[in-house]
């Protein structure tokens, strides 16, 4: 019975625990090495290229290549949040506890156990030893609120406290608060969301993004136009600027005109676009076949990625790629020839260079012109959960700076009368839930300053020096 | 003069602060330590200058940026900002002798973005990723929270000489009587774990922001980013183990020189061993 009764406690006490918090930070500090020592988004026969066919195989069942996206991964970030709100629930009450508004009457006993305490005694009656401690506390603590003793009878105990920055308790929780407001915004971005490129052509416009991460197309409910599409360098030949002429088609009509550069991007109902590259695209090339044998030319035109038929044969020629710089070589086209029937063989050409390896199959290739556009490459996103996550950083900033630099500072005072040795009992008791140093030295400085002003009433502290040197003069 | 001269100057500048601050401690002698103190002050004015000058220096090329822009940029920088962290933390505690390894660091950092070959002091342009005014805000931000990790590890380094020998040495015992006591160094050296803590938060979130802006995502598992995220993970260790029983003391300051670990890693090691978008910080 009671074995089933702590079963549910003693997980809350696990999940609750600090130590929980430090395994699973050391856990996702390991895990995140990993991911950035091994490759990362790379397919099973890629990993092949670079480990034995154990390791590329162990490496893809624990999802190492793709270890930030990984189920485990994601459960020990659940984890953490769960770890987090247990914590929270565990010790949320507490806190609140501590802060309420009401005081429980306390004596000198009870304060002379506090960690940090100090006892006086003043020649001084009640009376006037309070107003001395108001006034000194006053000065270094703040205002004093009194607390009613619960003795019944007019010559209780005076007890009072000073306090400030209560709530700096809680600033910690806002801390934590805020780190599962970014993670709810991270998720809710990539479930909401999407991300993915869009390759423009000058003077062309299109709705459709590759989506990044299922390499399929979505259509936006727009259209965008690249105008133009500039590049500036510096005189060292570093780049200076990447700059993009968009506009938004909506239904066919032009509806917002905006320049875009790295670091500026263009945001139209939620969907943002950044300058990310840039590139030339081949319309089409025109190229020239030898044949060794007979010597004879054959001319054609290939538009890119479209399959010809070579006139008088039933041969099939495409480009499938174009370079602007192959190897240092300048331009290249690569060239697919295909026969029926039989594999199709596939070719670098170079544009500029009539090289002697610019052959496929038997024939001799020149390419005699290339038709050229320019095109701006665009990342696109859709992020509906950013401002959750703009949220949780301000959060995290404010509060980390608040929960470092304040405190929850408590000074207890009691005052009362000794009857038999004639005396005031002044009785001190202080806490502060960060800064302690500072704090025990604030202590210390108006126990020294009480001490000073209580047991010398005739002599107040500001100007004792003074008096007793009249003292030895005269 | 040039801004060359001035950071060339600092270089050594740090180094015989260095020694000052290390003969005062090892020789237990005062004055020495007061040498190092006004040295260490001299030579950062003298490394402010020379930063106000690179800056003015790019704009006479017509390149017009913050002194934050690539290696060796941001090598002086974080060398200024180890000593002027510091200074404040010496003159707030009011202790000299724990100088030594802040000085070796900026001298180091000096030294190496001097005399390194894969370091390139010359003024380039910035390429359009790094116009941003978000720069300025995300290499101080974060290198005021590597610079306080440094002092912390120098700190964390003392603490545990000092646990090494009895809590009551003898007052003529050599320099480990000379530091102060060893809950006292415990305690400076969480002041600066909190410090580089806030700091590092507000790099990385910084940072985010601006990687938003530029490559259109706030988070994306770059190196460098890991990295970063490795080692607020460790300093967020160190601040909960500090409330965890038998962690206080010297776990806690073996998980702070960890930390100041992976901070080096996070600036030399992901720049000139893993690839990724951070690239042009070599």
């Amino acid at each position: 019975m009671s074995k089933e009764k702590s079963a549910p406690g003693a997980v809350l006490g696990l999940l609750s625990s600090l130590k929980l918090t430090l395994v699973l930070f050391f856990a996702l500090a390991a895990a995140s090495v990993i991911g950035t020592l091994l490759p990362q988004e790379v397919s099973l026969l890629e990993l092949r290229d670079h480990f034995s066919p154990v390791a590329a195989s162990l490496i893809s069942l624990l999802a190492l290549n793709n270890l930030y996206h990984s189920i485990w991964f994601r459960i020990l970030l659940l984890l953490l949040c769960t770890n987090l709100a247990a914590c929270t629930l565990e010790r949320l009450p507490k806190t609140i506890r501590l802060i309420r508004r009401f005081e429980a009457p306390f004596d000198a006993q009870k304060l002379s156990k506090f960690g940090l305490s100090s006892s006086i005694a003043a020649a001084l009656p009640l009376e006037q030893t309070q107003s001395v401690v108001e006034s000194s506390v006053c000065e270094t603590f703040g205002r004093m609120c009194r607390i009613e003793s619960g003795q019944v009878g007019g010559l209780g105990p005076f007890c009072a406290v000073s306090e400030t920055g209560r709530w700096s308790r809680l600033m910690v929780y806002v801390v934590h608060l805020s780190v599962l407001i970014v993670l709810v915004g991270a998720l809710a971005g990539s479930y909401l969301g999407f991300k993915g490129t869009m390759n423009l052509i000058e003077g062309e416009t299109s709705d459709k993004v590759m989506l990044a991460e299922s390499e399929s197309v979505t259509e936006l409910p727009f259209a965008l136009r690249c105008d133009k599409f500039e590049v500036s360098f510096y005189d060292t030949g570093a780049p200076k600027e990447f700059k993009s002429d968009l506009a938004i088609v909506e239904n066919g009509r032009e509806v917002l005109k905006q320049s875009i550069v790295v670091n500026d991007p263009l945001t139209y109902e939620g969907i943002t676009f950044y300058q990310a590259s840039y590139g030339t695209y081949l319309k089409e090339a025109g190229i020239e076949l030898t044949d060794p044998d007979s010597s004879k030319k054959i001319a054609m035109t290939l538009p890119f990625r479209q399959p010809v038929t070579i006139p008088g044969t039933s041969d099939q020629l495409m480009i499938a790629e174009y370079q602007e710089d192959l190897m240092r070589v300048g331009q290249a086209i690569e060239l697919v020839y295909g026969k029926k029937g039989q594999q199709s063989s596939a070719k670098w050409i170079l544009v500029d260079r009539p090289y002697h390896g610019n052959r496929i199959e038997n024939y001799l290739v020149r390419v005699t012109q290339t038709d050229k556009a320019r095109f701006t490459g665009l990342q696109v996103k859709k992020d509906p959960g950013i401002w959750l996550v703009w949220a949780g950083f301000t959060l995290m900033t404010l509060a980390i700076g608040l929960t470092f630099y304040s405190s929850h500072r408590k000074l207890w005072v009691c005052i009362e009368p000794d009857k038999k040795r004639k005396k005031t009992i002044v009785t001190l008791a202080g806490r502060a839930s960060r800064n302690e140093q500072v704090f025990k030295e604030k202590f210390e400085a108006l126990r020294a300053s009480l001490e000073n002003r209580l047991k010398n009433p005739s002599a107040p502290h500001e100007i004792r020096g003074h008096k007793t040197d009249k003292k030895g003069t005269e | 003069m040039t801004s060359s001269f001035l950071l060339s100057l600092t270089t050594f500048a740090y180094l015989l602060c260095t020694f000052l601050y290390l003969a005062g401690t090892i020789f237990r002698f005062k004055p020495l330590l007061v040498a190092g103190t006004i040295s260490g002050a001299a030579t950062l004015l003298m490394q402010t200058a020379g930063i106000g000058l690179r800056w003015v220096e790019s704009y006479r090329m017509g390149y017009g940026h913050a002194p934050l822009s690539n290696m060796y940029e941001s090598l002086v920088f974080a060398s200024w900002a180890i000593m002027i962290i510091y200074l404040v933390f010496e003159w707030r505690v009011r202790q000299r002798a724990l100088g030594v390894f802040p000085a070796l660091f900026s001298f180091l950092a000096m030294a190496y973005a001097s005399f390194s070959k894969d370091v390139d002091s010359k003024i380039q342009p910035l390429v359009p990723a790094l116009k941003s005014n978000w720069l300025i805000a995300h290499v101080m931000t974060c290198f005021l929270g590597y610079a306080a990790f440094a002092v912390s590890c120098g700190l964390s380094l003392l603490y545990l000489v000092r646990k090494r020998f009895p809590e009551n040495p003898n007052p003529h015992g050599g320099f480990v009587a000379f530091l102060p006591g060893a809950s006292q160094l415990e305690w400076f050296n969480y002041q600066l774990v909190l410090f580089g803590f806030l700091w590092l938060s507000v790099g990385i979130i910084t940072g985010s922001v601006w990687a938003n802006s530029a490559w259109g995502t706030y988070w994306s598992w770059d190196p460098k980013e890991t990295w970063s995220l490795i080692t607020w993970f460790i300093y967020a260790a160190v601040l909960h183990a500090r409330n965890l029983q038998g962690w206080k003391g010297q776990r806690v300051a073996w998980l702070s020189v960890i930390g100041f670990g992976c901070v080096l890693f996070t600036y030399f090691g992901v720049n000139f061993l893993l690839s990724g978008l951070h690239s042009y910080a070599r």
